[in-house]
């Protein structure tokens, strides 16, 4: 992780522009937020963290391979791999997890419903959509792959199976925000937006969940968080919202203290 | 003495994708005396209610979210120096990045000319805004900036693959 992502920011910066991981931060405590962002405290990466960025960094690697017009064979990704896990195997002992993340990934070469000649429309690509005319800030964010034609796809690393309904919901701020993204920047509406969980069980398993495009009702309750993120920084409201989730939050002690 | 009553009904509802629409009917009416106000107001209250509540369910034009006002805004966009302009497709932005990785590599713009068409299959100009950051990462992966890190793209781009 680069020093300088976890640095603090104004409030005027954070309202400037806005991402989908930073309105769900905000939706899932706004003190977390505020010590993530506002703060800039920092913590070591989770174990889990660390996998899930290793993973999508051989998924990029593999998919600009064929954006490129080239092939990876399963070596070139396994180097991949190794690349983007850096030195942590060695000097935190973490061998398992690093074997965990490699069955994952071969799960997914095998199962995955995207074809070895398939091109990519777009590979981690960085888009943005000026909000302005809503009396919005201006929203930002990296989708991980489009296939053609026009399907979004978000790939996540997670430790249990997913349900469809509910990971429809709990993925309906950053789905939703995709969605607007890829209209603004193409002037299309996406064909549909699919999350691909990689799931770490002992036999890993793949789970594709396809969501329709995003409707007027999401792009509504969208621009209602946006609101409700931007008034809330400018109140510098930021309670904490204790619950379940609590139990692996890596400002726990700081939330404890907080008054 | 006649006593002259005026009475506003005004109402303003939301509509998707923060539309909203309004009524509001007023009239003046002449009570005989002050004694009868309270009554008048109440009856023309309901009155105004009711006519607002009925006119009010007709929501007329409602644009389709997708597409209402996107050749419009590219169009101010390009007015406002926003879109790229001389025909590029892209943002402002974009094109001055392309050209400014153009122009620090000496690179031949036919070259990036015909990297666009094997990627994309369009020329540089007629790249949408997803393909035009797509081609800015490509650019940038073959010809890393020499003060790689302190770019607007690199920074908020591992800014946010460590917010995953």
């Amino acid at each position: 992780m680069n020093a300088g992502d976890d640095s603090p920011r104004s409030i005027a910066d954070l309202i400037s522009t806005v991402s989908a991981s930073r309105l769900t931060t905000f939706q899932q405590c706004r003190l977390k937020f505020y010590f993530r962002y506002v703060l800039g405290l920092q913590r070591p990466k989770t174990s889990a963290l660390h996998v899930g960025g290793a993973v999508h960094e051989t998924l990029k690697y593999w998919n600009k391979a064929r954006w490129r017009n080239e092939s990876a064979t399963l070596k070139q990704l396994h180097d991949a791999y190794l690349g983007a896990w850096g030195e942590a195997a060695a000097s935190n002992g973490e061998v398992e997890e690093q074997k965990t993340g490699w069955r994952l990934l071969e799960t997914y070469f095998r199962e995955s419903p995207i074809k070895p000649d398939e091109k990519p429309e777009a590979v981690e690509v960085s888009v943005e959509a000026d909000l302005a005319k809503h009396g919005l800030p201006k929203l930002v964010g990296i989708i991980d792959l489009v296939r053609p034609p026009g399907i979004i796809v978000d790939f996540k690393t997670s430790g249990q199976t997913p349900v469809p309904e509910k990971v429809a919901h709990q993925t309906d701020t950053q789905t939703s925000a995709y969605g607007v993204l890829y209209r603004e920047c193409t002037g299309k509406k996406e064909t549909s937006i699919e999350l691909h969980h990689l799931v770490k069980l002992k036999n890993p398993k793949l789970v594709v969940t396809a969501l329709e495009p995003a409707t007027d009702l999401q792009k509504t309750r969208l621009f209602k968080i946006i609101e409700s993120y931007v008034n809330g920084l400018n109140r510098s409201d930021f309670i904490p919202s204790p619950g379940l989730q609590c139990a692996s939050c890596e400002f726990f002690s700081e939330c404890r203290a907080w008054s | 003495m006649a006593v002259l009553l005026q009475i506003t009904y005004q109402k303003k509802l939301g509509l998707p994708n923060f539309s909203s629409h309004s009524c509001s009917v007023s009239v003046q009416v002449e009570v005989a005396d002050l004694s009868h106000v309270a009554e008048e107001n109440s009856r023309l209250y309901k009155l105004l209610q009711a006519s607002v509540d009925e006119e009010i369910q007709k929501v007329g034009f409602m644009p389709d979210a997708t597409s209402y006002g996107m050749k419009d805004g590219h169009e101010q966009q390009q007015r406002n120096g926003s879109a790229g302009g001389d025909d590029w497709q892209c943002t402002d932005k974009q094109k001055g990045l392309i050209l400014r990785i153009v122009e620090e590599n000496n690179l031949d713009k036919n070259y990036v000319e015909d990297l666009a068409k094997e990627l994309f299959g369009h020329g540089v100009k007629s790249l949408n805004r997803l393909s035009a950051s797509g081609l800015i990462d490509e650019l940038f992966d073959r010809f890393p900036r020499k003060d790689k890190g302190n770019g607007q793209r690199g920074k908020y781009q591992r800014r946010e693959q460590s917010r995953r």
